[in-house]
């Protein structure tokens, strides 16, 4: 089934492409089916949780090459969220977008692909297919905010968030192959936990990986900048699903490293400091957008805080978060779009009493940030609650530390989601439009609010039904920690201290919120991000700067470059061809020798020659005497071959070269005869190096020529078994050779015949301005 | 596997190289033919000692030399033969083209090392 | 052209290229049990072709057809058992009593051999074509030798 469903994911992303300038509808429902399929399979799954659902495809098996899925209770719950949610933007998009669109038909294949990368992601089980779809769902992030790349800020922003997620996909790697090395599978249900030095090394680059795609403290700079692109983008992948991955990626490592301190504190820490960060970053925010891009922020450290602190209630209380955020915060992008769209801006400077103009969006945003904020009747609330209850529910130090910065992160979120809402729809208090007069909008579009509002609802529904929502959240936290399969969701639980505490988060949140939507303060630019972009400046200047220098233009001075980089490369093998050496015999037999002296004698004379025909004779000489030694060696078909070709050959030289002058031009100074020379020397000791040493090795294993003779000649039915190599047991590389010689002489043809180029002038160097444009 | 052919090999390679750094496109073309020789006996040197012609009804598979090096060196000898021959040919087009067969630096990756630079010193 | 105009020179090569198409045939067959095979067949009709050429006999122009069927015949080996339900280039093996000749033992081997004769004779008309176009004065010992 995964691979269905990934295959109709590719269908639909070629079927949109192909469809969207025709019609508009098909594209849509096309690219709406896919999600639509993984929502049923996931659906089917929370209903059915017993049945294993796993689907293999090997490869190559000695590599662990292939696809390995497994559909764990999470990754259960993510599928829904993800199919629901994808079908739901799908929708969004067709209003997102006004009619005609151009670029739709690209942007629908493309969040098809991404859609199927995060669920590819979500299901895998083995390291090396997670690691893929991780890396597709980067690429994918990539042309998404990319998708407006007519504008510079979308090609920076895009640049930015591949660089930083990028670099996280490969640390992603690393940390995986420690693990690999210490647990000795590939496959992540097969892991046993890790300890020691090992275990701390994988888990600070797990987590720093995670932190690159999560979006953590000090990698957090490029998903503000995401907001460049279109509304369904943010609202898919930088809310609900890709940032998730890093959340997930530190869930299932969890119950690995999870005894490892480092894991712990690096969870906890990074989890702290991005939550308080990305809470104040959303405070200090004026673009509506921007204000949720930083609370995404904070929510994602809030999340890495709970599963890196890892107590039952904690894991529980995190994959109640983790659903309930992917559903209020797509519904909140979603509004902030359908504001762009219909008032034009998302400033709230310039909105004004939008409560009046928009009363469907503002209920759908109150129900959604109240749910953000964690106050009932809605299913943030028992998500909060949890999250609360997991950090009193520790012991000592412990317990004061995480209270504390859950407590102070929770009051700066009611206070984010405040100025949001109170900024974006409640009467403007500062700005253009101070004097509360209400901005114009346009018309509704269905298609945007409605997806909006049926995730209002969902949230209402889960609070509501706290039961039903609270199985599939138990099971995949039970997953990832036994102990937490008592947990539930409760939506009203009565008068505990978590229930007062949460009452009084709520209060000083929204008095600081309200406070702070009467300011007017003004935005910094991202700090940090003046880091990333200048680090990728600095790695161009430094490959203009390699290119500057190696660019040099000149034949030998390539050839010269690369025989030093391949010796110096090969100095390893010196060692063991010292060794072997002195194992080899001096020579077969003596004719041998000869023939290898006479060898070396006609390539010296090669060089020596001035002379183009003694040179090609030179050539031929050197040619009889490999003939002779092919003798020795026992392969007449090499020395029949070989003294065919040595005669085409010299005809080849003859006819080719029979215009030229009859000597070499001279060669250029002295030091350049001398770097040809030590080029030379160090091609002839490398050689010489790596065949002794390759002759040591090769002479400990008998070559498997009965085989060979048995099969050539039952199978092959010929006696010539280097012929039936050839022709039967190689005959696809016989091919490809026929076909190389074949393109070689198509060049020869070319190359003499001249109304076939007639390009007589030599071709000038374009000029710089040329170059650039 | 000998010395004599470790010799035969070095030296093949030791010169084949040094002709390939000429501009002379007609002694590249000699390089390059050396290289394959040395290639192929390479190959021929890698799959065990000297022995018995391959032939199934004429030696048995204890005398016999290993037949498998010598398939791969076929296509070897093949595949320099067209290299050598394709370069043959370049070498007398650049002869019309300019009268001679040497190749000239390459103005196009000056072009580009020089608008590399520019924009490396440019950039603050 | 590259010729030389000699009347001894032609005479000696139509002597000479009956003998060497029995040689070529000879190695295409002899390859699948002793030294030879459809490379050396194709290499020795193209020293026909070089000779002939030289003597004024023949204008290699089918570099590019004779290669162009060389590859379809090899491919077509490559294909057709893929597409009758085998492996690519699964090969068949042959064996019959034939009138004079006795005991026979071919191949489809045989068929994807034409395809390397084809293609290297074409590879050496080409050469001949692309290398030896215009008038080109060749001194005289150089021509022996290419020519043998």
């Amino acid at each position: 089934m995964p691979f269905v469903i990934l295959f109709v994911h590719a269908a639909a992303a070629i079927a949109a492409v192909v469809t969207a300038n025709r019609s508009r509808v098909t594209a849509v429902v096309a690219a709406a089916l896919a999600p639509a399929t993984a929502a049923v399979w996931g659906f089917t799954a929370l209903l059915d949780p017993d049945t294993a659902r796993a689907a293999s495809f090997t490869w190559v098996e000695g590599l662990q090459l292939g696809f390995d899925f497994e559909l764990s209770p999470i990754a259960a719950l993510l599928t829904f969220a993800i199919g629901v949610i994808g079908t739901l933007i799908v929708i969004y998009a067709h209003g997102y977008f006004g009619t005609p669109e151009p670029t739709l038909g690209r942007f629908l294949a493309t969040l098809t692909i991404f859609g199927g990368s995060m669920l590819g992601l979500v299901w895998a089980d083995s390291v090396w297919t997670l690691f893929l779809f991780w890396e597709a769902t980067s690429v994918t992030s990539f042309l998404l905010v990319g998708h407006k790349h007519a504008g510079s800020g979308a090609r920076t922003a895009a640049r930015r968030a591949l660089m930083i997620t990028g670099a996280g996909g490969l640390i992603l790697l690393a940390g995986m192959m420690v693990l690999i090395d210490a647990t000795g599978t590939h496959l992540l249900s097969e892991m046993e936990a890790v300890t020691g030095t090992t275990a701390t090394v994988a888990a600070v680059l797990l987590v720093v990986a995670a932190a690159t795609k999560s979006a953590l403290v000090p990698f957090h700079v490029w998903l503000p900048g995401a907001m460049a692109a279109p509304t369904p983008v943010s609202a898919y992948l930088h809310s609900a699903t890709m940032v998730k991955a890093g959340v997930v990626l530190v869930a299932i490592v969890s119950p690995i490293l999870g005894g490892t301190d480092a894991f712990t504190y690096l969870a906890v820490g990074l989890g702290a400091a991005t939550m308080f960060w990305g809470a104040i970053g959303a405070l200090r925010q004026r673009d509506a957008k921007l204000i949720l891009a930083w609370g995404t922020v904070s929510q994602l450290g809030f999340l890495v805080l709970l599963f890196g602190v890892g107590s039952a209630k904690a894991t529980f209380a995190g994959v109640a978060v983790l659903a309930a955020h992917a559903v209020f915060k797509a519904g909140l992008f979603m509004i902030v779009g359908e504001v762009d769209i219909r008032t034009g801006t998302r400033d709230i400077t310039e909105l004004g009493g939008l409560h009046r103009s928009m009363p469907v969006a503002a209920v759908v945003a109150t129900l959604c940030g109240l749910s953000m904020a964690g106050v009932p009747p809605l299913v943030g609330f028992p998500a909060k609650e949890a999250a609360v209850e997991a950090a009193l529910g520790l012991a000592g130090t412990e317990r004061l530390i995480i209270s504390a910065a859950v407590i102070a992160g929770s009051v700066l979120t009611v206070a984010y989601t405040a100025h949001f809402l109170l900024g974006v729809f409640g009467p403007n208090t500062a700005g253009p439009n101070a004097a509360n007069v209400d901005t114009p909008v346009r018309p509704r579009r269905m298609a945007m609010t409605a997806p909006a509002a049926l995730l209002a609802t969902a949230s209402v529904l889960g609070w509501l039904f706290d039961g039903t929502a609270s199985k599939p959240i138990t099971r995949a936290a039970a997953a990832l920690n036994p102990k937490a399969d008592v947990y539930e969701l409760i939506n009203w639980p009565g008068a505990t201290t978590a229930f007062f505490v949460s009452a009084g988060i709520v209060a000083v949140g929204a008095a600081l919120g309200v406070a702070r939507s009467r300011m007017l303060l003004d935005v910094p630019r991202t700090i940090g991000a003046n880091a990333a972009d200048g680090l990728l400046d600095e790695t161009l200047v430094i490959a203009r700067r390699i290119t500057a220098r190696g660019q040099h233009g000149s034949l030998p001075v390539y050839v010269v470059t690369m025989a030093f980089v391949i010796a110096a490369a090969s100095l390893i093998f010196v060692r063991p061809a010292v060794d072997s050496v002195g194992e080899l015999p001096l020579a077969d037999s003596p004719g041998q020798l000869a023939l290898a002296i006479a060898t070396v004698l006609a390539a010296w004379g090669c060089t020596r020659v001035d002379s183009r025909i003694g040179a090609a004779l030179a050539l031929g000489v050197v040619g009889l005497a490999v003939t002779g030694l092919f003798v020795v060696q026992g392969a007449p078909d090499l020395v029949l071959t070989q003294l065919l070709v040595e005669t085409v050959i010299v005809v080849g030289f003859v006819i080719g070269l029979g215009r030229l002058r009859r000597s070499f031009p001279v060669t250029g100074a002295r030091w350049q005869q001398i770097r040809a020379l030590v080029a030379g020397l160090c091609a002839a000791g490398v050689a010489a190096a790596l065949i002794a040493a390759e002759g040591a090795a090769s002479s400990a294993t008998a070559p498997p020529t009965e085989r060979l003779v048995t099969e050539a000649v039952e199978e092959g039915g010929g006696n010539n078994i280097v012929n039936v190599i050839l022709t039967d047991v190689r005959a696809l590389d016989t091919l490809g050779e026929i076909v190389v010689l074949a393109v070689a002489a198509l060049g020869v043809i070319a190359l003499g015949r001249p109304a076939l180029m007639t390009a007589k002038t030599p071709i000038s160097p374009p000029t710089r301005e040329e170059v650039r444009a | 596997m000998s010395l004599a052919l470790v010799f035969a090999i070095a030296g093949l390679v030791g010169f084949g190289v040094h002709l390939i750094t000429a501009r002379s496109l007609s002694r590249i073309v000699l390089g390059f033919a050396l290289l394959g020789h040395a290639a192929v006996l390479a190959l021929l040197a890698s799959g065990g000692p000297a022995g018995d012609p391959p032939l199934a009804d004429r030696a048995t598979s204890a005398e016999m030399a290993n037949p498998l090096p010598q398939a791969l060196a076929l296509t070897a000898i093949v595949i320099s033969f067209g290299l050598t021959l394709f370069l043959l040919a370049l070498a007398r087009r650049q002869h019309e083209l300019t009268g001679d067969d040497l190749v000239e630096d390459d103005l196009e990756d000056r072009a580009v090392s020089a608008l590399a630079d520019a924009e490396a010193a440019e950039t603050p | 052209m590259i010729s030389v105009h000699s009347p001894i020179v032609a005479v000696g090569v139509r002597a000479v290229t009956p003998l060497a198409v029995v040689v070529a045939a000879y190695l295409f067959f002899a390859g699948h049990n002793q030294p030879g095979g459809g490379f050396s067949a194709g290499l020795v009709l193209g020293a026909v072709l070089s000779l002939r050429t030289v003597a004024g006999l023949y204008h290699p122009v089918n570099g590019s057809k004779l290669m162009a069927a060389g590859i379809m015949v090899a491919a077509a080996v490559a294909l057709v058992p893929a597409a009758i339900g085998g492996g690519m280039l699964d090969m068949v093996v042959w064996s019959g009593e034939l009138p004079l000749l006795g005991k026979v033992k071919t191949g489809t081997a045989a068929i994807f051999d034409i395809g390397v004769v084809l293609i290297v004779v074409g590879l050496v008309d080409a050469v001949l074509d692309g290398l030896g176009t215009d008038d080109i004065a060749i001194e005289t010992p150089a021509s022996t030798r290419g020519a043998q």
